[in-house]
């Protein structure tokens, strides 16, 4: 009987941690989804910039001793900056129809990224400053970790932020217009391109918030981090549905609920696999997403 | 006001059109007719500068405006209802014609507002449906969203790209009403139509298109008009 207890308590603590932390989850699912929205292209470099703009953060924090709130607000810049030169270098100057080069190009640069960032850092995983890990909150048998509840107040007004700049702002309506229907677009006078552009940044902005607010959580910053996230968001994305942002957001909260849930049952060494299994039962059952149909089979 | 000289525009290997001459007076309706594949969606798309001609020149009001990209063709004046109208799906229609203020939005809030309002007037249905998804609508209904959408840029010149494809009869006669209202009031409008007797019915000067040039150009009523309707429906060998 205490088994059973004890159990079923570990477990709503691990979905507790994991929804808490699955929400930078669904902030690199949601950049990933703005930008193929967008451009109907995936931008293979997005979670690695992401962490480099973390990075970038932490080089004001270790070089000059900034503050913890000014090293998130590097993040941001530094991860929008990033974005801005991915998409002039993999995306702006290449035909709109050719997917592939796009792709590759996009690969390449996360290579790219990757590289300059082991050559920094000697490969070697640096110590992310955190904002109230001394805190705890107790709720019954329930804990809550300060700096897990903080990460997941900061993603969740940065969805409020996006929202606001998708549906109340001038650009917002540019950005949903070019990827509802490009041509149209156009024919109503919004440069086609300086919005996508301006959506790079708009992403790259929301993955340093998510890469920043990674690094606060796990407490280190490592190179070891870039696949695992890029595959995760990618999954969220897949999940959520190419294209839609609620489907982000959610699928964001399920892939870290269940990532806990698995490393609770399974253990770390497992914990990854089954987290990739997820992705083909989506593929196979439900290939547009969380909020789809089923899909028909023939 | 608006003329077209000699324009040459390919997709890819394949030369749509070849060498286009063809003007629109100020206040006329102007038709381009043609059968499928004549190259008329390709000459809309030409002008309002979503594709770029290999040759040839466009003017509008005596500037040249062949190299203009889309988004300064319509600050330009020059505003195009596209064919299948390509309203914006999940945006609801007061979005959508907010959508088509773009270019002017930021400098002129109250004066788009009004505007906004004018559309709703002149096309009641649309305020009925401001809250709904574009995407919703009827095609009729779209076709209206469509038109009032590129009149909310303030255009000098409207190019109106088959507004009557897909649409049941009684709706056609609708539209062609609405653009006869909106020629009254002194918009110039450059038509393409495959329904030519629609179309014969409110110009005030023609163009027959054929395999990516103008082969006949007149006033309606004269007397090769029915040769004119069967080629434009029917195309030559």
């Amino acid at each position: 009987m205490d088994d059973i207890v004890f159990y079923t308590v570990e477990i709503i603590q691990s979905i507790i941690d994991g929804v808490l932390f699955g929400s930078t989850y669904a902030l690199i699912g949601i950049g990933f989804t703005l930008i193929f929205g967008a451009m109907h292209k995936l931008n293979m470099t997005y979670a690695a910039a992401s962490l480099a703009g973390a990075y970038i953060g932490l080089a004001f924090f270790t070089l000059f001793d900034a503050p913890v709130m000014l090293v998130f607000l590097a993040a941001i810049v530094g991860s929008a900056g990033i974005g801005l030169i991915v998409y002039y270098i993999c995306f702006r100057y290449i035909p709109v129809e050719d997917h592939l080069a796009a792709l590759m190009a996009s690969v390449g640069a996360l290579f790219f990224i990757d590289e300059i960032v082991i050559h920094a850092t000697n490969a070697s995983p640096l110590t992310f400053p955190a904002l109230f890990d001394d805190v705890m909150f107790e709720l019954g048998p329930f804990g809550i970790r300060g700096d897990l509840l903080f990460v997941f107040a900061v993603s969740l007004i940065s969805m409020a932020a996006l929202w606001y700049v998708l549906y109340r702002t001038r650009l917002g309506l540019a950005t949903r217009a070019v990827s509802q229907q490009g041509i149209a677009a156009q024919l109503c006078g919004i440069d086609i391109h300086r919005t996508n552009g301006t959506t790079f940044v708009v992403a790259g902005m929301l993955g340093g918030v998510a890469g920043s607010m990674i690094g606060a959580s796990v407490g280190i910053l490592s190179p070891l981090l870039t696949l695992p996230i890029t595959i995760k968001g990618l999954i969220v994305t897949v999940i959520g549905g190419l294209g839609s942002i609620p489907g982000a957001i959610v699928a964001g909260f399920l892939v870290g609920a269940l990532e806990n849930v698995f490393l609770f049952v399974r253990g770390v060494n497992e914990r990854d696999m089954y987290i990739m299994l997820l992705l083909f039962v989506f593929l196979v059952f439900r290939p547009h997403g969380i909020f789809s149909r089923r899909a028909e089979r023939d | 006001m608006l003329t077209v000289g000699d324009v040459f525009t390919s997709y890819g290997m394949i030369k749509a059109l070849n060498g286009v001459t063809l003007s629109a007076s100020e206040g006329e309706i102007t038709c381009l007719l043609g059968p499928n594949g004549a190259g008329k969606t390709t000459l809309m798309f030409t002008i309002a500068g979503i594709l770029r001609a290999q040759a040839g020149s466009i003017k509008f009001d005596g500037q040249s405006i062949e190299r203009l990209s889309a988004a300064k063709v319509v600050e330009a004046g020059i505003a195009l209802v596209p064919e299948n109208r390509l309203v914006f799906p999940t945006m609801s229609v007061e979005e959508n014609l907010e959508a088509g203020a773009f270019i002017r939005v930021a400098k002129d809030r109250a004066g788009v507002d009004d505007d906004i309002e004018r559309m709703y007037m002149r096309f009641p249905v649309l305020k009925e449906r401001r809250e709904q998804m574009a995407g919703t609508l009827s095609g009729g209904e779209q076709q209206m969203l469509a038109l009032a959408r590129a009149l909310m840029s303030r255009p000098r010149i409207l190019l109106m790209d088959e507004p009557s494809v897909g649409l049941a009869p009684l709706i056609v006669e609708d539209i062609f009403q609405i653009i006869r209202d909106v020629n009254a009031d002194g918009m110039t409008i450059l038509l393409v139509e495959q329904n030519a007797n629609m179309a014969l019915s409110v110009a005030d000067k023609f163009y027959l298109l054929e395999h990516g040039r103008v082969t006949f150009e007149g006033a309606p009523g004269e007397l090769e008009q029915d040769e004119v309707i069967r080629r434009a429906y029917l195309g030559t060998e």
